[in-house]
């Protein structure tokens, strides 16, 4: 056979945004989600602590029903750094249990199906890939994180008046960055261990491991070496100092500390918190880096 | 055309197509640490189909995740009609690539498959649906489209894996076996189709164990082994460079025996050796020469003398299988 005539026409119409691209694996993932009933349920039901520190506030400025639910205004939670952060490790938990459901899915039937290959040979890099399946955590855990936290604080705000809001934005600022923190080291996790193990339900229980057995190794070297150091292995304890730090709470005594087992004077230092997170990250992004190739290396 | 690599260069230079038509490998070279994927590949492949054969682990899928821009040669320059990956907007617009796994989540229809295809290169969404269906259609699916992958043969998953290599109408098709699972009438549209597609000018790249199939279609191959270009060129042309195996011609007619006598006083003639009738054809005489055109032209000399009547002059070995066996051997499993 000869090639006579080149009559082959190549595509030549519009292209989207460079940048938008990422956004496409995100979109189907998240289609694929949300098929789910029960994380649609979990969604909901991850409002419910919102709700009440929404009617909390409520309470605080509307006498007549205090005085109708018979309560003593002194037992109502104040609304201060300890309310937010309580909220926070609340929401936080459930952005735990919400990763460990969907993100062991994200990355490992790609790798299962080989499907890599057809990914990578289109104008969408490694980084973008990875960027697209995070996205897909992005969003369901920001609904259940910092929106309510900011809508609390919102409403908080404009009942109170007189410059609360302005006075107080610490609290803002740590609910948006702190969560943003959180949902970041969730999401990288989860691919990383996605693309690490295949199988679904071990990746949701290796995500479960890396924060409960690193908390009990921290307790197991606290108790032998009788010291406070061992904290570090424990990442729900070094987020805990991070968001304490954001809200510039005070960590004993406070409902914050106590969920946090975080003692005043025996404290990580803030750097190390820091540190600690930033080696997992960079654990997270070698890992990615290993296991997400475009072709099996030749053995 | 050429069997030895120190030829690549030289036909690299001569080939008649303009090089920002071609897909080109310039002294490429990939390492995986210490394994060997390819080295010092020097090729120019032009438009229609170009078949990759060698055993496995030659290098065919190396060479293939080259052009695709999936991997980066260890040094050398893979152009991609003129483009490299360095310019992977352009350049990942310009090639299609069908793999040899299944690569799609279960509750995927196959047109849903397509079209997720199409975004990922960034085309808007009113074209998406326009070319996933014509390319669902090309590969005769459209019935099957919008039922889950899950639920294919193997035969319509390879078809449904080929309509996304084509769907984003890319100029550079590279088919990682492409005719595994497919029953002989799948095989055969199959094959039709590389042929439509080759003769309208794409550069249709093919790996493929399915020799005889590939011999058929295939407008140049590439024979490697263990990561070195053995040959490249037309299969005629490859097998005419083979000098130490002698070339095999089967002549059917009427007194074989009369010709294997007279082809042995030809001086090139190796070999006579008689064949029995097959079937509805008759019997004839298996030629071993190393000069099969002063071999031809003794032929005449015979047939017109003894008023042979002659059925049929064919090569016997001038086809994939032969070059492949001669230049490869058995080695590594060859088909």
């Amino acid at each position: 056979m000869a090639v006579y005539k080149r009559n082959y026409k190549p595509y030549e119409g519009v292209l989207t945004a460079d940048w938008r691209r990422f956004l496409v694996p995100a979109r189907y993932a998240l289609e694929t989600l949300f098929q789910s009933r029960l994380l649609v349920g979990f969604m909901v039901a991850a409002w419910i602590v919102p709700i009440f520190g929404v009617t909390v506030i409520y309470l605080h400025y509307n006498l007549s029903a205090i005085t109708l639910l018979r309560l003593n205004p002194d037992q109502l939670l104040p609304i201060d750094g300890d309310f937010f952060g309580a909220f926070l490790s609340f929401q936080g938990a459930l952005a735990f249990i919400l990763t460990a459901y969907a993100g062991p899915g994200l990355i490992s039937p790609d790798l299962s199906n080989n499907a890599l290959p057809l990914y990578l040979c289109r104008p969408i890099n490694r980084t973008e890939y990875i960027l697209g399946k995070m996205a897909v955590l992005f969003i369901p855990l920001s609904f259940i994180t910092w929106i309510p936290g900011l809508l609390l604080f919102a409403i908080q705000a404009g009942l109170q008046g007189q410059g609360w809001g302005w006075d107080h934005i610490r609290y803002a600022w740590a609910i948006f960055a702190g969560s943003w923190v959180w949902i970041t080291l969730l999401a990288l996790l989860a691919v990383a261990l996605s693309a690490w193990v295949r199988w679904k339900l071990a990746a949701s229980a290796l995500l479960f491991g890396v924060f409960f057995i690193s908390s009990a190794l921290g307790a197991m070297v606290n108790e032998v070496l009788v010291t406070r150091a061992g904290n570090v292995l424990s990442l729900g304890y070094v987020i805990g100092i991070i968001w304490a730090n954001m809200l510039q709470l005070p960590t004993n005594k406070t409902l914050f500390g106590e969920m946090f087992d975080i003692r005043r004077g025996d404290e990580i230092p803030q750097y190390m918190a820091w540190m600690v997170l930033g080696l997992v990250c960079a654990a997270c992004i070698g890992l990615l880096n290993r296991r997400l190739r475009a072709k099996e290396v030749v053995s | 055309m050429t069997v030895a690599t120190e030829k690549q260069q030289q036909t690299a230079q001569l080939s008649p197509v303009p090089l920002q038509q071609t897909v080109e490998f310039r002294n490429v070279s990939k390492f995986y640490g210490d394994v060997l994927g390819v080295n010092r590949v020097n090729l120019v492949i032009p438009p229609g189909i170009t078949s990759l054969v060698g055993p496995n682990g030659s290098g065919k899928t190396t060479l293939m995740n080259l052009v695709t821009g999936l991997i980066r040669p260890t040094c050398g320059d893979v152009r991609v009609l003129g483009l490299t990956p360095g310019d992977p907007e352009q350049f990942f617009r310009l090639v299609g690539y069908c793999t040899q796994f299944d690569s799609f989540g279960k509750s995927v229809t196959g047109r849903q498959f397509v079209e997720y295809g199409l975004k990922l290169q960034g085309y808007s969404a009113p074209h998406v649906k326009a070319l996933a269906h014509e390319a669902i259609a090309r590969v005769n699916l459209l019935e099957a489209a919008d039922r889950k992958i899950a639920g294919y043969s193997k035969g319509m998953r390879q078809r449904i894996r080929l309509a996304q290599s084509i769907a984003h109408r890319p100029s550079v098709l590279v088919l990682d076996e492409p005719l595994n699972g497919l029953d002989p009438m799948a095989r055969a549209e199959t094959l039709d189709l590389f042929q439509q597609l080759g003769s309208e000018g794409l550069h249709v790249i093919i790996s493929s164990h399915i020799l005889h199939e590939v011999d058929q279609i295939s407008d140049q191959v590439i024979l490697l082994s263990y990561g070195y270009v053995v040959a490249e060129g037309k299969i005629k042309g490859v097998r005419d460079e083979v000098k130490e195996h002698p070339m095999q011609i089967l002549i059917r007619c009427d007194k074989p025996s009369l010709l294997a006598a007279r082809a042995f006083g030809c001086e090139a003639v190796v070999e006579a050796k008689l064949v029995e009738p097959d079937g509805h054809r008759g019997a004839g005489v298996l030629i071993r020469t190393r000069d099969a055109d002063g071999f031809f032209l003794s032929l005449n000399q015979i047939v017109l003398g003894d008023n042979i009547q002659l059925e049929s002059v064919a090569p016997a070995d001038d086809d994939v299988l032969a070059v492949y066996q001669y230049l490869i051997g058995s080695e590594g499993g060859g088909e």
